[in-house]
C-alpha cells in the first residue's frame, strides 16, 4: 500500500502547474505567433538588451586593458594588401609598350619585363593568402561574452567573470533546454503535418494547407534557435518556376529562408531523423529528393530540376551553388549546374551578424550534432537577408558566366568579397588544370609571337 | 610592463630601418607567425602552406630570393637557412610603394634597390652577370607548365631575346666577340624609360573595422 505523505502530493501540485503555465506561455508567445507570422517583438528587445550588456563589458575590458597598458584590440581587415586585379596578358603588354620606343615593329618573343607579373603575384600570395583566410570564422573585435572567439580573454575583474560565469549559466541551463523543446515541437509538427496533409486529395485547399504547415513549423524552428531576421526587398522574392540560389554559411541557412517563403528543396536522401522529415515532406509538396547514387549522374540531376522548373505550378527550387559552408565574409565560386537550366534565377544574399554567434559551420571540424548544439548556446543568430532581383541568362553568355555574375551580385548586396576559389580547396589541394592555366596563358603569349616570327 | 615597452621599440626599430608603419608591421608579423607556425623563423619548407603559390611558375626563384644573402644584405653570394622576421621585413620591404613625398634622387634610388632584387633572381650563382644559361633557366621556367612547348623552343626564345638584349647593351658586335652576359649596369640600361615604379609593389589597405548589419 503506498502512502503519499501531503509533502510528495504538494510536489506534484507544483509540477504539475508549472508545466501547465510553461506550454500555456510556450503556446501563446512562440507558437500562435509562429501560426500567423507575426511577431511580439521579444526578440528585438533581448537582442537590445544584450547589446547593452556587451557594450558596458566591452567599457570595463579596455579599461582595465589601460590600466595595464595591455593591447586589446587586432584591428580586424579583410586582408593586408589590395591586390590588383589586372590580367597577365594586360600587364605585360602595359610594360612591353612602355618600352616599345626601341623596337616598334618587331614585337619582341620574350621580355625581362615579363618576370615582373608573377613575381608580384607571388609576393602577393605570401604577403597574404586569401583562401586559407576564408574557412576559419572570422575573429571579432569584440569580446561577445561567448569568450570562444576572443584569444585575448584573461581575468579582468570579478564583475566580468562573474557576468561571464552568469552568462554560460543561463546559456546551457535556461535557454537550451527551452530551444531544445521547442526545436523538438516544430520537426514532430511538421513531420506529423506533413502526412496528415498528404492523406487529403491534391487540389487547393492541399496546397493551401501544405504552404502553411511548412511556414509554420519553419517559423517555430527559427524561434527555436532565436534567430532574428531582416528580410529586406521582399517585393522581390521567388515565384513559382524560377530557382532561388543564395551563399551558404551553414544549414541553418534553409530554415531562415524557408521561414519566408515557401520553396521545393532539393538535397540528398539521408537516413536517420533527417530521413523522415524528408519523406513526410514530399508528401506534401513535391521536393526533390535524390537517391546517392543519382547526385553524382550531372545530366539526370539537370534534367529533373528542368522538368520541375518547367511546371509553372511547381514552386521555386531552393539550391545554394557553392557546395559547401563558407565562413561569411565572402562567395566562392559557384558551381555551373543550376545555372544551365535555363530558368529565371532569384538571387539571394544571406549575412550573418557574428556578434552574437558565429553561424560558420566547418564541417571538417565539428559533426552536424555538435554545431547544433553551438548553434543552440549562443545568444542569438542575427543576420539579414536581401532579395535581389530576379536574373536571366543572356544569349551570349555560357553558364559559367552567367554564374560569375550571379555571384558578384550576390557578394556586392551582402557585403561580401567576391573570391574566384573553390570551396572545394577547403578539403583539398589545388586542382592541376588550375595550375596549369596561368602558365598556358602565359607560354601562348610567348610561343604564339614566336610562331608569326618564324612563319614571316 | 617591461615586456609590452621593450616590443614597442622593436617595432619602433623596424619601422626605421624598413620603412613599414606599425599598424603594418603588425598585420605582417601576424602573417608571418601564421606561415611559420608560430616559430621564430621561416624556411624554405614553410612556403608549401601558402596555395596559391603553387600557381607561381617561378615560385622556386621567389621562395629563393627570401633566403638569398644579397637580398637580406648579409653578404655577396649564397643562401642563409632561415630568416627571422627582420629578415621577412627587409625582403618585403623591396615591394613597398615609392612614397610621393620622396624627392628624386630616392626615387632613383628605390628604383635600382627593386631592379637589383630583379637582378639576383635572374643571376642565380651570384657573378654579377646573367649569362645565357641563367636565362635560358628563367625562361624554361615561366613555360614550365605548358607541356605542349619542347624545351628546344624554350631555348630558341631564350636565345632571341639574348640576342636583343646584347645588341642593346653592347652595340654591333665582332663575329668573334662573345657576350659573356648581362651586368648590373647594362641590366639598368635595359630598364631605362620604362615605368616600374607602379608595377613593382603591393599596396598595403587600410586598417578598417567591419560595418555589422542590423
Amino acid at each position: 500500500m503506498f502512502l503519499l505523505l501531503p509533502f510528495d502530493s504538494l510536489i506534484v501540485n507544483l509540477l504539475g502547474i508549472s508545466l501547465t503555465v510553461l506550454f500555456t506561455l510556450l503556446l501563446v508567445f512562440i507558437i500562435v505567433p509562429a501560426i500567423f507570422g507575426v511577431s511580439f517583438g521579444i526578440r528585438k528587445l533581448y537582442m537590445k538588451t544584450l547589446l547593452k550588456i556587451f557594450a558596458w563589458a566591452t567599457l570595463r575590458m579596455e579599461r582595465g586593458a589601460k590600466e595595464k597598458n595591455h593591447q586589446l584590440y587586432k584591428p580586424y581587415t579583410n586582408g593586408i594588401i589590395a591586390k590588383d586585379p589586372t590580367s597577365l596578358e594586360e600587364e605585360i603588354k602595359e610594360i612591353r609598350r612602355s618600352g616599345s620606343s626601341r623596337a616598334l615593329d618587331n614585337t619582341p618573343e620574350f621580355e625581362l619585363s615579363d618576370i615582373f607579373y608573377f613575381c608580384r603575384k607571388g609576393m602577393e600570395t605570401i604577403m597574404d593568402d586569401e583562401v586559407t583566410k576564408r574557412f576559419s570564422a572570422e575573429e571579432l573585435e569584440s569580446w561577445n561574452l561567448l569568450s570562444r572567439t576572443n584569444y585575448n580573454f584573461q581575468y579582468i575583474s570579478l564583475r566580468l567573470t562573474v557576468l561571464w560565469g552568469l552568462g554560460v549559466l543561463i546559456r546551457y541551463c535556461f535557454l537550451l533546454p527551452l530551444r531544445i523543446a521547442l526545436a523538438f515541437t516544430g520537426i514532430s509538427l511538421l513531420v506529423v503535418g506533413t502526412t496528415v496533409v498528404g492523406y487529403l486529395p491534391n487540389g487547393r485547399f492541399k496546397e493551401f494547407l501544405s504552404k502553411h504547415v511548412h511556414l509554420m513549423c519553419y517559423r517555430i524552428c527559427v524561434r527555436a534557435l532565436t534567430a532574428i531576421i531582416t528580410y529586406h526587398d521582399r517585393e522581390n522574392r521567388p515565384r513559382n518556376g524560377g530557382i532561388c540560389v543564395a551563399n551558404h554559411t551553414s544549414p541553418i541557412d534553409v530554415i531562415i529562408l524557408a521561414s519566408d517563403g515557401y520553396y521545393a528543396m532539393v538535397g540528398q536522401v539521408h537516413g536517420g531523423l533527417m530521413g523522415v522529415i524528408q519523406r513526410a515532406m514530399v508528401k506534401a509538396c513535391p521536393h526533390v529528393w535524390f537517391e546517392r547514387s543519382e547526385v553524382k549522374d550531372r545530366h539526370l540531376v539537370a534534367k529533373r530540376l528542368t522538368e520541375h522548373v518547367q511546371d509553372k505550378s511547381k514552386l521555386p527550387i531552393l539550391i545554394f551553388p557553392e557546395g559547401t559552408c563558407i565562413n561569411n565574409t565572402s562567395v566562392m565560386m559557384f558551381k555551373k549546374g543550376s545555372f544551365e537550366i535555363g530558368a529565371t534565377v532569384y538571387p539571394v544574399a544571406i549575412k550573418y551578424d557574428p556578434q552574437f554567434g558565429d553561424a560558420f559551420w566547418n564541417s571538417s571540424k565539428y559533426g552536424m550534432v555538435t554545431y547544433l548544439l553551438r548553434m543552440m548556446t549562443s545568444w542569438a543568430i542575427v543576420c539579414s537577408v536581401w532579395y535581389l532581383p530576379p536574373m536571366t541568362r543572356e544569349t551570349d553568355e555560357d553558364a559559367v558566366q552567367f554564374a560569375n555574375r550571379v555571384k558578384s551580385a550576390i557578394a556586392r548586396q551582402g557585403g561580401l568579397v567576391d573570391l574566384l576559389w573553390d570551396g572545394g580547396l577547403k578539403r583539398e589541394k589545388v586542382k592541376d588544370t588550375f595550375k596549369e592555366e596561368q602558365q598556358k596563358l602565359y607560354s601562348k603569349m610567348i610561343v604564339g609571337n614566336h610562331e608569326d616570327r618564324s612563319r614571316s | 610592463m617591461g615586456a609590452a615597452h621593450s616590443a614597442s621599440e622593436e617595432v619602433r626599430e623596424l619601422v626605421g630601418k624598413t620603412g613599414f608603419s606599425s599598424d603594418q608591421i603588425e598585420q605582417l608579423h601576424r602573417r608571418f607567425k601564421q606561415l611559420s607556425g608560430d616559430q621564430p623563423t621561416i624556411r624554405k619548407e614553410n612556403f608549401n602552406n601558402v596555395p596559391d603559390l603553387e600557381l607561381n611558375p617561378i615560385r622556386s626563384k621567389i621562395i629563393r630570393a627570401f633566403f638569398d644573402n644579397r637580398n637580406l644584405r648579409k653578404g655577396s653570394s649564397g643562401l642563409a637557412d632561415e630568416i627571422n622576421f627582420e629578415d621577412f621585413l627587409t625582403i618585403m620591404s623591396y615591394f613597398r610603394p615609392i612614397d610621393t613625398t620622396m624627392d628624386e634622387e630616392q626615387v632613383q634610388l628605390c628604383r635600382k634597390e627593386k631592379l637589383r632584387f630583379l637582378f639576383h633572381m635572374y643571376d642565380s650563382d651570384s657573378d654579377g652577370r646573367i649569362t645565357l644559361e641563367e636565362y635560358r633557366n628563367v625562361v624554361e621556367e615561366l613555360l614550365s607548365g605548358n607541356p605542349h612547348i619542347e624545351k628546344e623552343s624554350a631555348r630558341s626564345i631564350a636565345d632571341g631575346a639574348m640576342m636583343e638584349a646584347a645588341s642593346v647593351c653592347v652595340g654591333q658586335m665582332e663575329p668573334d666577340q662573345v657576350y659573356e652576359g648581362i651586368t648590373f649596369d647594362d641590366f639598368l640600361k635595359i630598364w631605362q624609360g620604362i615605368d616600374i615604379e607602379t608595377k613593382m609593389h603591393v599596396r598595403f589597405l587600410n586598417m578598417e573595422t567591419i560595418a555589422l548589419c542590423h
